[in-house]
């Protein structure tokens, strides 16, 4: 039978480049989150607590995007001491909504056009380093778990993380928000000429927005079964044009969607 | 088989009687999709329609349910309370499709939740006109001798009410003097009228549908399975609005308090891309081609080597849903087309 380990794993809960949803998300599972704070140890949770030394963790839970510097060299150094890695939200995945794949030159020139002149923030805002242009995790180090959402949903986050706080492995199994959709019984957008990315995008939300008549923008990330080139043309098809179509495919699709169209 | 007929004005109390029974569900008409839900009046009810979005599986084989519990102490199996269903308005093509799942569920090996599921469904089925998409008749399925509890055919002023078990039995004679057996030459003449007059309004009619299986074996390496997996979304709908596909998956998930937890069953879909994944990440159909030839030779060929009859009912659900237009026809059709075209088979 079933019967994890009599010691508690430790856990650390790091922020990057993100807007802290996800860490908001866990903190607000309310009826779970006693039960978040007891099964496991604890022993850094950026929103949660006041900053805390820890030399090392089983599971390292990251949240965010990178870029700059400084948050190169602390990921890099949880890395080292932690696990498993696990990227939690679309931006520790894809890069998020401010992943814009813009190489060193476009980026110089959107800070000029939002810092004026020189290009650099004013000094009081230089905490955390000057920013680069944002990238997900994976970019930089082995993510060994991806948890996308923007926010993380409860449905999808807990199964995985208790999976790993047990010493078990979740299941791998990507699926496209269209499959949740269906699970609710919708009809499709695509249908009747309207827009919606969910064969693109990775599912965990339970189709929250088409559920409610809304088509779903791809909050979620990429599908790991995407074709990027068929939901083009569909997009075209119900009136877009390819350039828009690309853009939000790009929205919180991030740097998958940048290899995908590049043919990577 | 009995058969009663059953005046449209009383078809209100018949429906209260039925109540009575279990929990009612009944096609209904929600925006632009029809749907089984429960009624809770009879203004709700609509039989107008062609389909549903998901057929009787959804009763079945749930998208997402939960089959046991699990802690510390062991484990619990979740098998349904007998509580009764009974889903009325059922088209011959979900009846079918029900017979199929029957077979797969209750064969040799017995699915309890499946079971516990199915002892306490009634099918009510009631008769339809077909549009475009509906390609029954190529089936084979237009019609069914059983796989209901009750059927009804409805006619202008009347409903023939076929029986087709012990529980639909049951029902009638619950229903009294809203039945009757005195059936007139009138009301046959009317039935046979309207059969030929459903017979002949099928527009999708496929006669190579009875030897696709053949085609397909044929023609096993059609040019035109790349094609179609150039188009697929991988997305999946096909299949879980296919009223006959049944693939699960299994999860166990552990709650918060990492003491204890639950298994969930899941609807799958062989359009996903790990769908043939194994032990040790071995994938045979990494991509959308092989996978898409898999579900079409699985549906239209493999089961007619196991059972004598393809996996398709012809309700025309992927013909209305998939968004690239990937279905039983089009692929149907492109298999056939090429062979005419190669083979200079056909006028
Ligand atoms: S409405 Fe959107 S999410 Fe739902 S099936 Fe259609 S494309 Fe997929
Ligand atoms: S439906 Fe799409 S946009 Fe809405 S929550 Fe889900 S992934 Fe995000
Ligand atoms: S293959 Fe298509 S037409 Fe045939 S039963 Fe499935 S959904 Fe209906
Ligand atoms: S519904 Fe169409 S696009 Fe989606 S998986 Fe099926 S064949 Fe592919």
């Amino acid at each position: 039978m079933w019967k994890r380990d009599e010691k508690k794993p430790v856990v650390g809960i790091f922020g990057f480049s993100g807007c802290a949803g996800d860490q908001l998300a866990i903190l607000h599972m309310e009826d779970s989150t006693v039960d978040f704070f007891t099964s496991a140890d604890i022993k850094f949770f950026h929103m949660a607590q006041s900053h805390q030394e820890v030399p090392e963790v089983d599971v390292a839970v990251i949240e965010g995007s990178i870029n700059t510097e400084r948050q190169l060299k602390e990921l890099k150094e949880i890395r080292e001491m932690a696990g498993v890695v696990v990227a939690l939200g679309t931006c520790a995945c894809y890069g998020g909504i401010q992943y814009l794949g813009d190489d060193e030159e476009t980026f110089k020139e959107r800070m000029k056009y939002v810092y004026g002149k020189s290009g650099e923030t004013p000094e009081f805002l230089d905490l955390v380093g000057q920013p680069k242009p944002a990238q997900p995790i994976s970019d930089f180090i082995d993510v060994d778990i991806m948890i996308p959402g923007c926010p993380v949903s409860e449905e999808n986050f807990v199964p995985i993380y208790t999976k790993l706080i047990s010493g078990l492995l979740p299941q791998k199994y990507p699926m496209p928000v269209c499959v949740e959709c269906k699970y609710e019984g919708n009809d499709c957008f695509l249908l009747h000429g309207k827009f919606c990315l969910g064969p693109v995008t990775a599912a965990g939300c339970n189709a929250t927005c088409p559920s409610l008549d809304i088509s779903c923008v791809g909050c979620f990330g990429t599908y790991e079964g995407a074709n990027y080139p068929s939901m083009i043309d569909k997009l075209k098809e119900i009136g877009l044009s390819e350039e828009d179509a690309i853009r939000k495919l790009k929205m919180f699709g991030g740097n998958k969607v940048e290899q995908a169209l590049k043919g990577d | 088989m009995k058969t009663y007929k059953m005046p449209k004005n009383v078809f209100p109390d018949f429906i209260e009687l039925i109540k009575t029974k279990g929990k009612l569900f009944g096609p209904v008409k929600q925006k632009s999709k029809y749907s089984f839900e429960e009624i809770k009046n009879l203004q709700e009810l609509d039989f107008d329609y062609q389909r549903t979005i998901m057929g009787v599986k959804k009763f079945l084989t749930p998208p997402k349910y939960k089959t046991l519990t699990f802690d510390k102490e062991g484990t619990k199996d979740i098998i349904d309370e007998p509580e009764t269903n009974i889903v009325i308005g059922v088209h011959p093509c979900d009846i079918h499709a029900v017979k199929i799942l029957d077979r797969l569920f209750l064969g040799n090996i017995k699915d309890p939740y499946y079971a516990s599921k199915r002892e306490n469904l009634i099918i009510i089925g009631h008769s339809c006109l077909p549009d475009d998409k509906c390609l029954c008749q190529s089936t084979g399925t237009d019609m069914v001798e059983d796989g209901f509890d009750l059927f009804l055919t409805e006619l202008a002023d009347n409903y023939l009410v076929w029986v087709g078990s012990d529980k639909g039995l049951s029902l009638t004679i619950a229903a009294g003097e809203l039945l009757t057996e005195e059936i007139s030459d009138e009301d046959i003449q009317e039935y046979v009228r309207w059969q030929q007059k459903r017979s002949s309004m099928f527009k999708t009619v496929m006669p190579s549908f009875k030897y696709m299986a053949d085609i397909i074996t044929l023609n096993y390496d059609s040019e035109a399975w790349e094609q179609f997996g150039e188009k697929c979304l991988s997305c999946g709908t096909c299949s879980l609005v296919c009223p006959t596909c049944n693939c699960f998956n299994v999860d166990d998930k552990i709650l918060m308090n990492a003491e204890g937890g639950f298994r969930e069953r899941m609807l799958d879909s062989c359009t996903l891309p790990y769908y043939s994944m194994v032990a040790g990440d071995h994938d045979f159909r990494p991509d959308r081609t092989t996978r898409l030839k898999l579900y079409y030779t699985h549906k239209l060929k493999e089961y007619i080597g196991r059972w004598g009859q393809p996996g398709c009912v012809g309700c025309g659900r992927c013909v209305t849903y998939c968004p690239v237009d990937i279905n039983v026809i089009t692929v149907s059709e492109a298999l056939f087309g090429e062979v005419c075209e190669t083979k200079e088979v056909c006028e």
